[in-house]
């Protein structure tokens, strides 16, 4: 194989743990994204390495997707996607310990299930207007009708910024979320770090008590914040609940579209809601990050080397059938589906944005169905699904008719 | 092993033998009291397994850290004293410990 994407095998990896897996194409996606990669777990080994996008190796299995996400010292956050840059200053989610800690302790309070209970009512009320828009037109292209607005709304509301603000933000959303390619979704990032710093700009001068405010005018190590880093802290806050939010609300809808008695077991029994997100979120993980390795060291058998990257597919531990049974049924009422996923993260690194999340699923599940119960995805129409860095739905139309009886 | 006793809300009193080396929300978690989330699984950024130290035991525990102390401030029903529980550490000088819950972590 010659392709620009492939290299040489390193002499370290043994012949029986080279497989050409390309994380962003498994075969099958189209049908179930997470079937797909469900099967990459059941047939590849639990570690091995692959000589597409530059060569990496990649764990599929619970217990070594936790263990890495907890040892930081061998598997650094300094290159968190396969192929991507290295660390930018002040990026939280590409820093180790202990530095991370000085940052992310700006950012967790404003996530605390109390401080999201405070942001209900914008998710509800954005949740309940969109939805009221979209029912009469008994059909819509779900990711950029609902799934993109809400977290930037949301967003807008949690910083104190203006509500008017969204008609400037959603396209650059859109960039971020479903680049058409790499240049777009650079573009994209680029002009919400302006859009940000403007933003950090104004609090310096005049501070609020919002987050964006407290990121200014922080301190790190007894010194001011570097207004870079203050950007980039804040671009992330905006950015992480953008593709992940979106992403994980298109697997959820299309889930419900094709499976009309799951939907009618959160009408007739509404206490189920709370319970169905968690196990949503298990069934449907987002995320593949990378770690890059720092020390020539052994994992689970297999001899690593500085400076390589080794894939960490988190939404497969929600997927395994070594630590949950019948990992493919989406069961609301499983117990404690929270205990068998690590969608979020595990570790210092854990998504703060957690408790957010879990709330705008939970009020979508509540206000969707009491709206528009029974839809479908459009005949003669196909999501368009993709794997990468957050495993995605692109595009969704769903249809349903608006004078049901 | 350390003894900690836990005392929810409502009263209901939880005794038990904390491993060496664990914290305070491992010891709840290991013995499956109930009324401790830790969303976060034990990194100070969640706020969910907030307790109350009984105040005999406040002053004899180390003090919070910074980032502790902020997370504390975003926890429900906050007093005095307040912790989170997965950084305040079990040693044999905690044998005895009183916590008590708050009524819940996440406002539901």
């Amino acid at each position: 194989m010659t392709t620009s994407s492939t290299m040489d095998i390193p002499a370290h990896v043994p012949e029986d743990r080279v497989v050409d897996f390309d994380y962003l194409r498994p075969a099958g996606i189209n049908e179930d994204l997470h079937v797909a990669w469900k099967n990459a777990q059941d047939t590849l080994p639990d570690i091995f390495w692959t000589p597409r996008n530059g060569g990496h190796w990649v764990v599929t299995r619970a217990d070594a997707i936790k263990a890495i996400q907890l040892d930081h010292k061998r598997f650094s956050h300094a290159r968190l996607s396969i192929g991507g840059p290295y660390a930018r200053e002040g990026s939280v989610v590409q820093m180790d310990p202990p530095r991370h800690g000085s940052y992310r302790m700006l950012v967790s309070p404003t996530f605390s299930p109390k401080a999201v209970a405070a942001l209900e009512p914008i998710v509800r009320e954005t949740t309940v207007s969109i939805v009221e828009e979209l029912r009469p037109k008994g059909e819509c292209e779900f990711v950029g009708d609902f799934a993109q607005i809400v977290p930037v709304v949301v967003f807008l509301g949690t910083v104190d910024l203006p509500a008017e603000d969204r008609d400037y933000l959603l396209p650059l959303a859109e960039k971020v979320i479903r680049p058409r390619d790499r240049q777009e979704h650079h573009e994209g990032h680029t002009a919400l770090d302006e859009y940000v710093a403007r933003a950090l700009a104004a609090r310096a001068k005049q501070p609020g008590s919002d987050l964006l405010s407290k990121i200014v005018t922080a301190r790190i190590g007894g010194e001011p914040i570097a207004f870079e880093a203050a950007v980039a802290l804040s671009q992330v806050v905006l950015a992480a609940g953008l593709d992940t939010v979106a992403s994980i609300l298109g697997f959820v809808v299309r889930f419900l579209a094709l499976n009309p008695g799951h939907r009618q077991q959160l009408i007739d029994d509404a206490s189920l809601v709370p319970n169905a997100v968690e196990e949503l979120i298990r069934r449907h993980g987002l995320v593949n990050s990378a770690r890059l390795i720092t020390q020539d060291t052994e994992f689970q058998g297999m001899r690593l080397k500085e400076g390589e990257q080794i894939l960490v597919p988190n939404h497969l531990y929600g997927l395994d059938e070594r630590q949950v049974d019948n990992p493919l049924v989406v069961d609301f009422t499983r117990p404690h589906p929270e205990q068998h996923y690590a969608a979020f993260g595990n570790g210092p690194h854990r998504c703060p944005g957690s408790f957010l999340a879990k709330l705008e699923l939970t009020v979508f599940l509540q206000e969707w169905l009491a709206r528009i119960p029974d839809f479908a995805i459009k005949p003669g129409t196909t999501p368009r699904i993709a794997s990468g860095p957050v495993n995605t739905i692109q595009e969704l139309h769903l249809a349903w008719d608006t004078d049901p009886r | 092993m350390p003894k900690i006793t836990f005392i929810e809300d409502d009263g209901t009193e939880h005794a038990v033998e904390a491993g060496a080396d664990a914290s305070v929300m491992q010891a709840a978690m290991d013995n499956l009291v109930p009324g401790i989330v830790a969303e976060c699984g034990g990194y100070a950024n969640c706020a969910t397994c907030h307790v109350y130290i009984d105040p005999a035991w406040a002053d004899k525990l180390p003090a919070p850290e910074e980032a502790e102390e902020v997370m504390i401030e975003a926890a429900f029903d906050v007093r005095p004293t307040s912790r989170l529980s997965c950084q305040v550490q079990v040693t044999e000088d905690t044998d005895g410990l009183i916590v008590r819950l708050p009524a819940s972590q996440t406002g539901a």
